[in-house]
């Protein structure tokens, strides 16, 4: 009896889902290495639909999926400081879903390649939104507990701080354009419209 | 009956319980990863390796050149210029295609890949649709290309964002004739920036429709 109940316990901790309490904690949750993209089908007329069916899932290099991520919700040719903010809040989102996977229609996934989770088109890198990249690559931004958080974000209005998007706490993609043109940093911006957060380096990045 | 299951085959029970929650754990463990994973028919994903990234410089550039680039003596001498380069690769296998042939409709310039799939990077004009310039103006310009590959369809892409003050990129995606095609050039249409289509879809909203509502952080 005690042997069965022993080999019954090993086997429900076992198959229990089990994670520490500091799991999706920066430091103590790895950086991905890949992130998985659910591709999206058109409409028979060619045109896309963001709730498609899902036709395949493509296992990208997380930082090649933040080069097709970034481009193509930023526009490359802002100023280089809007530019590594985006960088920033691209990389949050994409780790943060990446750590939150979905499964819909028996496809398991982190993000999809729609504005559902962000605008993602393959090979279309930009040096200018490249060089954001490769210039925060190893920065995080979190709250002071080091959770992975999803930093969210809008377009926003042109030539406005956007005020009412740091109310929400979401970045205004036009407001980092406008704050980076006033002389702001990539910091200054993020600081303006996600309160109590703090930059972190990423080990092993 | 309190020493009922203290035998030999309560010790195998809870042995085999054991190891059947070791391999089970194994098993979700493998299914949960997050590293490449093989694509198979079961798991309907694919694993793809990072294509190159565009550089005015890039790896093997040997054999780009600019068979002709368009004095700016033909253009108006307010249209702005920037840098412009084309990565054109096969799209089954995504390798680069060298020897290439690209021409940007709107100035006649051609110019050849290398080793690497790259043009040169070239001077390329910023042309925002006119058709929307008392509307409200594009947040980039756009531009055609038409490109040549023995052995390979025509492909032309059209909608080539080219953003002033800075070099553009694009990738054409070319595919290999199969005996029995019809000429038929393969056409893309590069999809507007979605920031200048919300602010197009703002511009004319109305409170008779208003449609999904003005942009807000919600």
């Amino acid at each position: 009896m005690k042997s069965l109940f022993a080999g019954l316990l090993v086997a429900a901790f076992l198959l229990l889902p089990w994670q520490p309490a500091h799991a999706e904690k920066i430091g103590q949750t790895p950086f991905p290495s890949t992130i998985r993209v659910a591709i999206r089908e058109n409409n028979a007329s060619g045109e896309p639909d963001s709730r498609g069916r899902i036709v395949y899932v493509l296992t990208l290099n997380f930082e090649e999926y933040m080069r097709g991520v970034l481009p193509n919700e930023w526009l490359a040719s802002w100023k280089p400081e809007s530019l590594k903010a985006g960088a920033i809040a691209v990389k949050m989102f994409g780790w943060y879903h990446h750590l939150h996977p979905v499964t819909i229609d028996n496809f398991t996934f982190d993000v999809d390649d729609t504005v559902n989770f962000q605008a993602f088109r393959r090979y279309t890198d930009q040096l200018a939104t490249n060089r954001a990249i490769i210039a925060t690559r190893s920065l995080a931004y979190v709250p002071p507990n080091g959770d992975i958080v999803e930093l969210n974000y809008r377009a926003g209005y042109a030539n406005s701080p956007n005020w009412q998007y740091r109310n929400a706490q979401k970045m205004a993609q036009w407001g980092s354009q406008y704050w980076a043109e006033k002389g702001r940093t990539y910091l200054q911006i993020l600081e303006f419209y996600y309160q109590n957060r703090t930059v972190r380096t990423i080990p092993g990045v | 009956m309190k020493h009922a299951f203290s035998s030999p085959l309560s010790v195998a029970l809870g042995s085999v319980t054991v190891a059947a929650g070791l391999l089970i754990a194994a098993s979700t463990a493998m299914a949960g990863s997050h590293s490449s994973v093989p694509a198979t028919a079961e798991m309907r994903t694919m694993t793809q390796s990072a294509a190159p990234a565009p550089k005015s410089t890039q790896g093997n550039s040997e054999g780009a050149a600019v068979i002709y680039q368009p004095s700016r003596s033909k253009f108006s001498k307010d249209l702005p210029f920037a840098k412009l380069q084309v990565t054109v690769i096969d799209g089954r296998t995504r390798q680069p295609l060298s020897g290439a042939e690209v021409v940007i409709a709107e100035t006649e310039g051609r110019y050849r890949t290398g080793a690497d799939g790259n043009t040169p990077a070239f001077d390329a004009p910023v042309i925002r649709n006119p058709r929307f310039q008392t509307t409200i103006s594009e947040l980039h310009g756009q531009l055609t290309a038409i490109v040549y590959k023995d052995s390979y369809h025509d492909s032309i892409h059209f909608g080539i964002r080219m953003h002033p003050g800075t070099e553009s990129h694009t990738t054409v995606w070319m595919y290999k004739l199969i005996p029995g095609d019809r000429i038929e050039p393969v056409e893309y249409h590069v999809p507007i920036h979605r920031l200048w289509l919300i602010q197009l879809a703002d511009r004319y909203r109305s409170p008779s429709q208003p449609g999904e509502g003005p942009e807000r952080p919600d």
